[in-house]
């Protein structure tokens, strides 16, 4: 699966800029980044639901659309508020049915058992709960049997159990040999999944490489207090920190190693109070890793 | 082709399980046309020649065949693409087109049994007596006609969401077969609404029966505007589609 500097825009918004992305056989691959960063449109291009405006997209080595006429492709989409099945037909009929719609489908009691539905096929599609519904749209995606599922945040609005199971059943379909591409703004999901992050940011793709890699530049901690007269340039030299914010009395410092960076404070007599230290959200590890050299990270990650 | 007859037979055994809905579609038409039946006046003729019993009867079956339509279109299509299975049957190997092919005859399909519960109200206390192969023909001609009800239906379910669906449905119902002429004959308006009239599928889909049972045969003109008004409609549906995709919506 490929992408050579693809574009798509939305009228004047740029939605993706250039995107390069390659997926190999076999990977699961997670496609990280806040909403509107361009997950979605990547997943609706692979999937011949949009057409790039510029650039390429070849999924297993034909045209996305044709590899989808083939029945050689899953998906499991966003559906916003709505459950992404037909209305008032029990699940069984619906799985049924998406079966038929391919030639050489999975056999109906393995993808049941793949995507742990034996307790919910009796229920009526619009009876479902959100989790319940998503485990039965997981079972869409695979019922043909497909070399490649797209799943688009397959797990948004799950609680943490079904969470933790719906990645177990995902692990397992990938251990299988598929190749799976899945959207996602938890790190700790496509951290926990994922063969391989790659992290989109703006429409394109800002770092590329195993969950660890990503950890490691993304673990920066935040080092809050309020002191007199603060010092920029003796804050910005002490130990592990990589950026200082001043706004008045207050002072935010990005710190690679928080421990030694409140040890240099008290060590250099900072007077402080209203010390807190907190990890970095995912918001602040997307500008961690924009502000990084793309290319040194496309390094890293080989 | 064995995926397509396969969501074909799953579409109709969805229609058939909800026989709230076919109760609603085919029992709206029926209970309207017995209260009409109630203002039954056994001499009175309507437009020159037609008996006002057979032109209630026709009148009924274009208006069922138009709710019928309508609602099997309209308004299932749009809470289909709100719950966003139309958009993951796209990303399945059936052709995006075979999707809007199946409701269109999905559509006229609920039609039939809406024109013959009609008809069979029409012999038995609608005192309309015809031939068996005048019924068969009326029907058949009935139901090719509502071709472009069933893509009007269609249509509405492509530009409307799930919650507007129902009012628009409605509106268009009724302007459709107030304005048609189907609850009170054309003859009977002002010139400008006889004009307005000749200008709806509506009118047109019941002057077509009447000219059949008239005993004037085939009415061209009528299916001529029928036609022409299903050619317009596809258009717009086959547009509305791939301007859709082109969002990657459809």
């Amino acid at each position: 699966m490929r992408f050579d500097g693809v574009v798509r825009r939305y009228g004047k918004h740029v939605a993706l800029d250039h995107l390069d992305l390659q997926v190999a056989q076999g990977e699961t691959v997670a496609l990280l980044g806040p909403n509107g960063a361009g997950k979605s449109t990547t997943i609706s291009l692979l999937l011949g639901l949009l057409r790039p405006h510029a650039g390429f997209v070849e999924v297993l080595g034909t045209s996305a659309r044709q590899a989808v006429a083939q029945g050689r492709v899953g998906a499991m989409l966003q559906t916003g508020s709505g459950s992404g099945l037909p209305p008032s037909v029990r699940v069984s009929s619906a799985l049924q049915l998406v079966r038929r719609l391919y030639r050489r489908p999975a056999p109906f009691e393995l993808t049941v058992e793949r995507a742990g539905i034996a307790d919910l096929l009796g229920r009526q599609t619009h009876r479902l709960s959100g989790g319940q519904a998503q485990r039965v749209r997981f079972a869409v995606a695979i019922a043909g049997d497909p070399e490649l599922v797209f799943l688009d945040e397959p797990t948004a609005a799950m609680d943490v159990d079904s969470r933790r199971s719906f990645w177990r059943m995902m692990r397992q379909f990938g251990a299988e040999g598929r190749t799976i591409v899945f959207a996602t703004h938890h790190l700790e999901e496509a951290d926990v999944i994922a063969d391989r992050v790659v992290v989109i940011n703006r429409g394109q793709v800002v770092a590329n490489g195993p969950g660890a890699t990503l950890k490691a530049a993304v673990a920066t901690r935040q080092v809050r207090f309020v002191t007199d007269d603060p010092d920029e340039v003796l804050l910005d030299q002490l130990e592990g920190v990589t950026d200082v914010v001043v706004r008045g009395v207050g002072v935010t410092l990005n710190s690679l190693d928080a421990d030694a960076t409140v040890k240099a404070l008290v060590h250099h007599g900072v007077e402080f109070s209203d010390l807190e230290v907190t990890g970095a959200g995912l918001e602040d590890a997307f500008v961690a890793l924009t502000e990084c050299d793309p290319t040194s990270n496309e390094r890293r990650a080989r | 082709m064995t995926e397509l007859l396969a969501f074909g037979r799953f579409e109709v055994a969805r229609l058939l399980r909800s026989w709230k809905f076919l109760a609603i579609t085919v029992g709206f038409p029926v209970i309207f046309y017995m209260l009409f039946l109630s203002d039954h006046s056994p001499g009175k003729v309507v437009d020159g020649a037609v008996p006002w019993r057979v032109y209630l009867m026709v009148s009924m079956c274009s208006f069922g065949a138009l709710i019928a339509a309508l609602n099997a279109g309209g308004s299932r299509l749009s809470t289909e693409r709100a719950s966003g299975w139309a958009r993951q049957l796209r990303v399945t190997p059936i052709p995006a087109w075979s999707y809007v092919a199946t409701k269109v005859a999905a559509s006229m399909l609920v039609v039939v049994p809406v024109l013959v519960m009609v008809e069979v109200v029409g012999s038995a206390f609608g005192g309309v007596q015809l031939g068996l192969s005048t019924w068969v023909e009326l029907t058949a001609l009935l139901w090719v006609a509502a071709f472009p009800f069933a893509v009007l239906g269609v249509f509405v379910g492509f530009m409307v969401n799930a919650e507007t669906a129902y009012p628009v449905v409605t509106a268009l119902m009724f302007v459709l077969g107030y304005f048609g002429g189907l609850f009170s004959p054309v003859g009977h308006m002002p010139q400008a609404m006889q004009t307005a009239a000749r200008a709806l599928p509506s009118f047109h889909h019941a002057s077509l029966g009447l000219a059949l049972l008239d005993g004037h045969g085939f009415g061209i003109q009528d299916a001529l505007v029928l036609a022409a008004y299903s050619g317009v409609l596809s258009l717009a549906v086959l547009w509305k589609h791939r301007v859709e995709e082109s969002r990657g919506l459809a």
